[in-house]
């Protein structure tokens, strides 16, 4: 495997190392609006390279209207607006000029409920690269096998590709939406609570999945599950009420949060 | 994930630069937009080019003798469209007052007597057969069972068959607005001791009366400019008719079918008077019937 | 459903003649709801036996032949149905031709791209296209479209396709007034447009908010999410849709009768006229006697069954959808 990821492998208290790490994306100053509701109040933070970033915090803190702007799919939505920057590769997202079909295709999306399109197994993870690139058959064949394997979902599939993606249980459901995430090589993934619609079993894949896709991906993940957020984030970002209130090492933010909400929230206190 | 050690990359280690998108891509979606917006402008153009026709030559028809005079004989001046659109109320309302009855007694069979039964779902799916059915061919069936019979073209013939239309929307809109009802309500009402009609009665209908109303006005849009199911029913002439409603009765759509392209000028002026009068009352009903419909799901 | 006998006994007789009373009244009222929903099916019934029998003479005296003979002539009383069903098929593919883009454009322009406040007046309007009477329809197309329809199309495409072979013989106009089989055909599109578009926006509308999102998400642009992801999700209830367009459009009268131009005889061009069997029956039917008017009910017969077995094909296609 040859992507060296750049920082030490996610260990715990190096602060100082984590902060030297490569910043892929990096939001200023952002607000969000839902009409006249002020749902992001002057967000700033950092997303490293190939390091899993976890939002965290009570529902209705703004985590996931967060994650929404990354890839700009909030703005589906006339009544929703952003102001502020969001940098990543040189550009700001909320750019208006920006492709947004160009934006989606490098910064993925995995959703809270498993989203196979109506088509075979195939043709959903083959889907994204056919947007883009046109390739030949063998090629396509290999992606569509690597993006299966990396989202380890090809043994269990490899016999029936052409069958419908809506026949496969949740938690493989899940995987191929992952899949057909990767297939299209983007460098960041968003996961907004990817596991909260599955079992404990499937549960389990999908983080140590996400484990093994940081060696490559930028990883950005909503979860209302503490535990989750321990066990696969590099980075914790705690938010309340359209605020960051507290960003750091994970194991920094779980054992010695500085701010008194943080402790509250991670001791159980409320939320 | 166990089994299979070597895990080839799938992101390269280049950032790629942005402006990957290839440019056919955008092509399409544009031409899809540009078309999507293209055919509603069509349709919406359709809409206003037929209401303005209307108003432009309905509008420098219309006069007081339009509805105080009888539809004028062939070469003779003048005249007005009094006896049709008389003719039309009296059809039209005959039709509603048979039809309103059976179709919400067998709406509401369909929603609280045969919720589950294959007879039910036989006859609701029947029902919206019906619903689409040509009508000029419903036209043709009560020509057989009550022209035929009677030997004579009469109002009966032409409130049956607008009924026979007007049937199918009432049973289908009463069947859903009763659907809609919630359950807790019926099941409150039998709690109390009383039998299913009384709780249908007291109870259900009263909680879906806005709905059905609706229904019964979106059946009188449908059937007021229905033509074709009285050309060999009600007929038409051109004189006042008595209370028994025997021979042809005048009406106004086939009279204005008869007028368009008539050779009198009279004729054709008072044809899109008559266009013009019934297109309005028309929509009149069916905004009402939408305005109250969209009110009560709001709520 | 036993609904009568969900009352309570009371041992006073007073009280017991009471609920007596109601669960008679019970029986009745169900009775009557009963009778009044089995009308429907006696309507429907009723219609088609009235069809058989009346056009019994006319399919027992000509036979197969009857449909596909092409003569409709009075003085030797020969009747054929094929002109009137060829009619009524190529107007109806004209309708369908020109009214499915016309209603998925509608239906993509409301749920994916109209902004909000150009969204409700739009809807608005095309629903109002759907109450407008077909009457009114057969005046504009004969008043306002029918001399367009000829100065613009029929002349310069009868002009460029004279003496050619095959568009020659379908696309040209003998005499160009406008009137034919084509005219009805774009009437017809205009007319089914509020019904396929209203089914159509509905089953894009049900398509859960999430699966749009994520094709989104993947970076397809909306031509993109509406041909590989909404279209196929709505599947085949969008057939359906077109298929009860197809019902109305085969049994239109009004609208046809105005300007199709009611000949008898069969052209090989689709800008000649024509005549479909609704509009056949409304100009003959109440001068027609004998087998004539057995003839005329024989076609009303051969037109019911088709639309009958259309619009059961296109319920059950839209219903699967309301089911999942």
């Amino acid at each position: 495997m040859s992507a060296a990821p750049i920082t030490t492998q996610t260990t715990v208290g190096h602060a100082d190392a984590n902060d030297r790490a490569r910043v892929r994306m990096s939001v200023k100053n952002l607000d969000f609006y839902y009409g006249q509701f002020h749902g992001l109040k002057k967000i700033n933070l950092s997303f490293y390279d190939r390091q899993v970033t976890a939002l965290i915090g009570p529902s209705g803190c703004g985590k996931s209207t967060l994650l929404r702007t990354f890839n700009r799919i909030y703005s589906l939505y006339p009544e929703q607006r952003a102001e502020g920057e969001i940098i990543f590769d040189g550009r700001n997202i909320l750019d208006p000029r920006l492709d947004l079909n160009e934006l989606r295709a490098r910064i993925g999306m995995v959703f809270q409920k498993p989203t196979p399109f109506p088509m075979s197994i195939y043709d959903n993870v083959a889907f994204g690269l056919r947007l883009n690139e046109r390739l030949p058959k063998s090629e396509l064949d290999d992606r569509v096998e690597q993006a299966l394997r990396r989202s380890a979902l090809w043994t269990e599939v490899k016999d029936k590709l052409k069958q419908s993606g809506m026949g496969l249980s949740g938690g493989q459901q899940q995987r191929l939406c992952i899949a057909r995430t990767i297939a299209q090589k983007p460098e960041i993934i968003l996961f907004d609570e990817p596991t909260s619609a599955l079992d404990p079993i499937s549960t389990g894949k999908i983080e140590e999945l996400i484990e093994q896709l940081k060696s490559e991906f930028t990883i950005v993940i909503v979860t209302h599950n503490m535990q989750q957020a321990a066990r696969i984030s590099q980075f914790t970002t705690f938010m309340y009420l359209g605020e960051v209130i507290e960003f750091g090492p994970t194991p920094r933010i779980f054992m010695s949060p500085e701010q008194r909400q943080t402790q509250d929230y991670i001791t159980g206190r409320f939320g | 994930m166990h089994a299979e050690p070597p895990l080839p990359p799938i992101a390269s280690d280049v950032p790629s630069a942005w402006g990957r998108v290839r440019g056919s891509r955008r092509i399409a979606d544009k031409v899809l937009k540009a078309s999507a917006w293209i055919a509603t402008g069509i349709s919406v153009v359709v809409l206003f080019w037929i209401l303005g026709m209307l108003i432009i030559q309905g509008g420098s028809s219309l006069s007081w003798s339009v509805f105080t005079q009888a539809t004028p004989g062939p070469g003779s001046e003048g005249g007005g469209l009094a006896n049709a659109i008389v003719g039309s109320f009296v059809l039209t309302f005959l039709g509603i007052a048979v039809a309103t009855p059976i179709g919400v007694l067998a709406g509401t069979y369909l929603a609280e007597y045969g919720r589950g039964s294959k007879l039910a779902a036989l006859i609701g799916f029947l029902n919206d057969i019906l619903l689409s059915a040509p009508s000029i061919l419903i036209g043709l069936f009560v020509y057989t069972l009550v022209v035929q019979p009677m030997g004579t073209y009469s109002g009966w013939a032409g409130a049956i068959a607008l009924a026979i239309i007007a049937l199918p929307v009432i049973v289908r809109t009463t069947d859903d607005m009763l659907g809609l009802v919630p359950g807790t309500l019926r099941e409150a009402g039998v709690a109390l001791g009383a039998p299913t009609s009384m709780v249908t009665q007291r109870v259900t209908w009263r909680a879906a009366r806005a709905g059905i109303v609706t229904g019964i006005l979106l059946a009188l849009a449908r059937i007021a400019g229905e033509t074709a199911p009285l050309l060999f029913t009600a007929l038409n002439n051109n004189s006042w008719f008595g209370p028994q409603l025997i021979g042809g009765i005048p009406n106004l759509p086939v009279t204005i079918f008869q007028f368009a392209s008539a050779p009198y000028e009279n004729w054709r002026q008072l044809a899109w008077a008559g266009a013009l009068i019934i297109t309005a009352a028309i929509l009149l009903f069916s905004v009402t019937a939408r305005y109250a419909l969209g009110r009560d799901n709001a709520r | 459903m036993s609904a009568g006998t969900e009352t309570v006994v009371y041992t006073e007789t007073a009280a017991r003649g009471r609920t007596m009373s109601l669960s008679t009244r019970n029986t009745i009222f169900r009775a009557l709801c009963l009778s009044s929903a089995l009308l429907v099916l006696a309507v429907l019934a009723g219609i088609l036996l009235s069809m058989v029998i009346g056009g019994w003479p006319a399919f027992r005296a000509f036979g197969l032949g009857f449909f596909t003979g092409s003569a409709w002539d009075t003085q030797s009383d020969q009747y054929g149905a094929w002109p009137a069903i060829a009619g009524t098929l190529s107007s109806a593919v004209i309708a369908l031709a020109i009214g499915v883009p016309l209603s998925l454009g509608v239906a993509i322009f409301l749920t994916q791209l109209a902004p909000r406040w150009i969204r409700t007046p739009v809807a608005t309007a095309i629903e109002l296209l759907a109450a407008v009477p077909s009457i009114i329809y057969g005046m504009w197309g004969l008043f306002i479209f029918v001399p367009l329809f000829a100065e613009y199309f029929q002349v310069p495409v009868s002009n460029v396709t004279e003496g050619l072979p095959i568009v020659g013989t379908i696309l040209y106009a003998r005499s160009p007034t406008g009137l034919g089989v084509a005219t009805a055909g774009i009437i017809l599109a205009f007319m089914i447009v509020p019904f396929i578009a209203s089914i159509a926006r509905d089953m894009l509308a049900q398509i859960p908010t999430v699966l749009r999102e994520s094709a989104y998400g993947i970076g397809c642009t909306t031509w993109e999410v509406v041909r590989y992801v909404l279209v196929p999700q709505a599947g085949v209830s969008i057939i359906g849709a077109i298929m009860l367009g197809l019902g109305r459009a085969l049994g239109e009268t009004m609208a046809v009768t105005f300007v199709i131009g009611n000949a008898n005889r069969l052209s090989t061009s689709i800008l000649d006229p024509g005549s479909t069997i609704a509009s056949r029956i409304a100009n003959e039917f109440n001068e027609a006697i004998g087998l004539q008017m057995n003839a005329l009910i024989a076609t009303g017969c051969i037109l019911f069954l088709v639309t009958f077995v259309v619009l059961v094909v296109a319920r059950l296609l839209v219903a699967r959808m309301k089911a999942v």
